[in-house]
């Protein structure tokens, strides 16, 4: 339910519009310096001078894929244990020294990576730098912040899920359907009994294993020349020894060969929703681009087909969003569902709403995009990946995420080249290919007084 | 949305720390200091009024090849609104990229994605601000095309249909959630029946919106004479008037212009209100008073103590309620200005069995804002996270853009963006103490709770009778 956000972001190209399909793009590369210390540490500078500040990421390739089966939760739970202090720096010091330094800071948990990002005045780099090395060096393993932050991961469940209409269906509970393989379908947020039973004993060893140098990248962008970056990160990180990372399981998967339905009932919402997901293709594969090409063609805002068939058109839905797992398009690397959410109208139901979509695909598999369009939607793309990387933090962070997921951030300006070289064709294999009924699944969210009418009208005409 | 935070920047400000350790805490002896502070360069603006009264500011930016632009129309919004149509200006708004006399809805959605942009409109207690972007390549026709859709909306009947249809439904959406109550019954306790007390639609001033009506409103509120355009981004303060002279050069005012807004109270009886949610694991506390306008005296003291008490995630609040007791995943407090008028506000989720000692909390930390100066440790942090986030939002051109235009809606002079920093830097701890005093005192405070009676009304006695409406 996102309302229209004030476009954000922004980062280089000039686009003549053509009336081919490839926007004359001028080409704005993101300078990428990068280098590996001699504890894994893989370490990136992304220069800029234009504002006295700096962005900075530590990536940790863990998340919610990797977490210990009988402690669903745990790497989001270990990533705020994160922010509890260290035996040299105890809780409390490390949030008022980065606001100190006029700064701000969070973390985040994804399937496949876990990120740790800081934004503020140049003057405070080295100083955050210090903090996070720190923290990556070890924890102060201590029984009153692990159940400090137990109690507030369990009011952040209450806040966002249990209290909450919907509760992240869309992108808590669609995995657990479409999905088989426990790496991929246990909810991320984890089960308080799971909760509840982590110890000091888990937390030891999630950072013994997943949080050395050699499993982390460190990004900074902004204000720093990359000998500087290079030479901070020697200083306060090379003293951190390596840890083995135990081997990942297999969690891959492939597409579904049947469609996965579930009715689920709401006894907070009022407005019945639906979310339909599709299993994407694989990181790095040549289906990638023309996927964020098609997806947003059909759910990109409101020239999107969706937005003017279902929610225009039919009139049938009040709005229609789109997610790419917990991520981007480009963000992942086991694998990620294309998923869209819809809040539809009473006199409707989520199957005349997935006939309106089946429609819309229909045509693109049929028709293919017609080069207006396709230049179109390539421009709107190629803005918004620039876009997302205008301000320090979202450039360094992306290029730490790039890096973990792909080993290489420089990707980062090849994914511009990629949007171009989409042609109408690619379109439409992959829609034929991955958006099919055979690999989607469906949540029908139906308020909870909407299914007990049909229940209570049955049971009177029985009386 | 849809990621695991480590935290929620809650109610519009950011979010800890024990108060009593916030003075005492022992600093790592290798820790770095902090380097030396570059200076904060303040905005350089190319400012001038076209005969019609339109004002235009222009920022050139070297930055990214892309433009952005801030109408603002002062007095448009909800302030605007009449008592029969609460919340309407946010359905004139959103009807504006609807339909324009040349195009439909669906050309000017496919035109803004052709300029890798966007155009669009939204309201608030002071104006309705449309803003547009595009790739600076098309800079020339999303500037006509922000012109067509400020100075023309059509209205188009149908559009307006499904507008409130989705409208009453999205309102179903809302009512479902326990802030969007609590907000709206706190803003009824805090401004009466000033407008800045009813900004949410309802049900009926949804349906009372015709065509006609909108039309109507549109020619009271659009005026060049009340309106400012914001121009950043790569393109030169020339080629940006020129741009504006040619789209809104021959704009003109229809009829008189709408009064002024009456300010709003600055007093309030505090009022205790439980809403009901029967099955809620949490109870939803927000509380708050009238607070002050912000081009208000002490406005900028006021900034300061909200910050220190509930504006980050080391202010006291939240290092009080989420990290010391681990009662809520945030909370928050301070203040909201308006330009004729505003309000305290704080507010946390917390899980039921400890409603009253949240409630408890938010008490001690209020009044002691008003009893105790705060020590210089913190005085200093808050002051360089004051800075330090100017600084931060200067990087991008959409929101200089966009606290330039609101700082004008609520009556602030453009000077006030770069002088800000300075004037924070000069607030002491006596200044502080004051605005608490005035602003924060517990006894004051109105109370709104969303949640479930059984679990909840036998710890809210201890603060008052709370009626359920």
């Amino acid at each position: 339910m996102k309302t229209k956000p004030f476009a954000l972001l922004l980062s280089g190209l000039a686009l003549a519009a053509a009336a081919h399909s490839a926007p004359t793009v001028e080409r704005w590369d993101v300078p990428v310096h990068s280098k590996k210390l001699a504890n894994g540490l893989t370490v990136l500078v992304s220069p800029d001078p234009s504002s006295p500040t700096v962005g900075l990421s530590v990536i940790y390739k863990v998340g919610m894929r990797l977490e210990p089966k009988n402690r669903t939760g745990f790497a989001h739970l270990f990533e705020h244990l994160m922010f509890q202090g260290t035996p040299k720096a105890p809780k409390g010091v490390f949030d008022k020294v980065i606001t100190g330094g006029g700064g701000h800071n969070n973390g985040s948990t994804r399937p496949d990576f876990t990120n740790y990002v800081e934004t503020a005045p140049v003057s405070a780099l080295e100083t955050m730098l210090w903090l996070e090395a720190d923290r990556m060096t070890t924890l102060d393993f201590n029984p009153a912040t692990l159940k400090n932050q137990q109690d507030v991961v369990k009011e952040e469940i209450r806040v966002n899920v249990q209290n909450q209409p919907y509760g992240g269906f869309m992108w808590i509970d669609i995995g657990g359907l479409a999905f088989d393989k426990w790496e991929n379908n246990h909810d991320g947020y984890g089960s308080f009994v799971d909760l509840e039973n982590a110890n000091l004993e888990d937390v030891k060893a999630f950072h013994r294993d997943y949080y050395g140098p050699n499993n982390a990248v460190l990004s900074i962008a902004g204000d720093v020349t990359p000998e500087q970056g290079f030479r901070l990160a020697e200083k306060y990180f090379s003293k951190i020894a390596a840890r083995p990372t135990p081997a990942p399981s297999d969690f891959r998967e492939g597409l579904n060969t049947a469609e996965r339905r579930l009715v689920q009932s709401d006894k907070l919402a009022q407005v019945p929703a639906v979310a339909a997901a599709w299993k994407l293709p694989d990181r790095g594969s040549k289906d990638q681009a023309p996927f964020a090409v098609l997806g947003e063609l059909l759910a990109g805002g409101d020239a999107s087909r969706f937005y003017l068939g279902l929610v225009k058109g039919k009139e049938l839905a009040l709005n229609m969003n789109s997610l790419y797992g917990l991520t981007g398009i480009w963000e992942y690397d086991g694998p990620s569902l294309f998923t869209v959410f819809a809040l539809y109208k009473p006199g409707t139901t989520a199957d005349a709403l997935l006939a309106g979509m089946d429609e819309e695909i229909a045509k693109v598999v049929k028709d293919g995009v017609d080069d207006a369009t396709l230049t179109r939607v390539k421009t709107q793309l190629l803005a918004n990946w620039y876009n997302g990387l205008e301000n320090f933090l979202g450039r360094a962070d992306m290029l730490a995420r790039l890096q973990t997921l792909w080993g290489d951030a420089k990707v980062v300006n090849q994914i511009p080249g990629w949007i171009q070289a989409v042609k109408s064709e690619d379109v439409q294999r992959v829609a034929r290919t991955y958006l099919t009924v055979a690999n989607r699944s469906v949540i029908d969210r139906k308020p909870a007084a909407m299914l007990a009418a049909p229940a209570a009208a049955a049971s009177q005409a029985q009386q | 949305m849809n990621t695991l935070n480590k935290t929620l920047l809650a109610l519009a400000i950011g979010l800890s720390f024990q108060a009593q350790a916030a003075e005492a805490m022992k600093m790592p002896p290798d820790l770095p200091p902090l380097g030396q502070d570059k200076a904060i360069p303040a905005p350089q603006i190319t400012k001038k009024t076209l005969a019609n009264g339109l004002q235009v500011w222009v920022l050139p930016r070297k930055g990214l090849p892309r433009v952005d632009f801030v109408l603002a129309l002062r007095g448009a919004g909800h302030g605007a609104d009449p008592a029969s149509h609460p919340g309407a200006a946010k359905l004139l708004a959103g009807l504006m990229n609807e339909g324009t006399a040349q195009r439909d809805s669906k050309a000017i959605a496919e035109a803004a994605q052709g300029m890798g942009g966007s155009v669009g409109a939204g309201a608030s207690n002071d104006g309705i601000t449309v803003y547009a972007n595009a790739l600076s390549a098309h800079a020339p026709a999303m500037t006509a095309l922000l012109a067509e859709v400020a100075r023309q909306p059509a209205f188009p009947e149908g559009e307006v249909k499904l507008a409130q249809a989705n409208a009453l439904q999205a309102l179903k959406v809302a009512s479902a959630q326990p802030g969007f109550r609590a907000e709206k019954a706190l803003n009824e306790a805090i401004y009466g029946d000033h407008p800045y007390g009813r900004t949410q639609e309802t049900e009926a001033s949804i349906q009372a919106v015709t065509p006609e009506w909108l039309r109507s409103e549109h020619a009271k509120r659009f005026r060049p004479d009340r309106a400012l355009l914001v121009i950043t981004g790569r393109l030169s303060a020339d080629q940006a008037l020129k741009l504006a002279q040619a789209h809104f050069g021959d704009w003109k005012n229809q009829g008189s212009a709408l009064p002024e807004l009456a300010a709003a109270p600055t007093q309030a009886k505090p009022q205790h209100i439980l809403l009901e949610r029967p099955g809620s694991v949490q109870a939803t506390l927000r509380l708050g008073r009238p607070g002050q306008a912000a081009s208000a005296d002490d406005q900028v003291a006021l900034r300061l103590a909200s910050t220190i008490l509930g504006g980050s995630f080391s202010s006291r609040i939240n290092m009080n309620l989420r990290e010391e007791k681990g009662y809520t995943y945030g909370a928050s407090a301070g203040a909201r200005s308006f330009r004729d008028g505003g309000a305290i506000r704080g507010g946390a989720d917390v899980r039921n069995a400890v409603t009253g000692a949240s409630m408890e909390e938010y008490v001690k930390e209020y009044r002691r804002l008003g009893q105790e100066a705060v020590g210089a440790d913190e005085m200093a942090m808050n002051k360089r996270f004051i800075a330090g986030s100017y600084l931060l939002a200067t990087q991008m051109q959409a929101a200089v853009a966009q606290t330039l235009a609101n700082n004008w809606l609520v009556g602030l002079p453009p000077e006030f963006l770069g002088q800000y920093v300075p004037k924070v830097q000069q607030v002491s701890p006596a200044q502080i103490q004051a605005v608490a005093k005035k602003y924060f005192a517990p006894e004051d405070q109105s109370w709104v709770v969303v949640g479930d009676k059984a679990q909840i009304a036998e710890q809210l006695k201890a603060y008052g009778e709370f009626k359920t409406p």
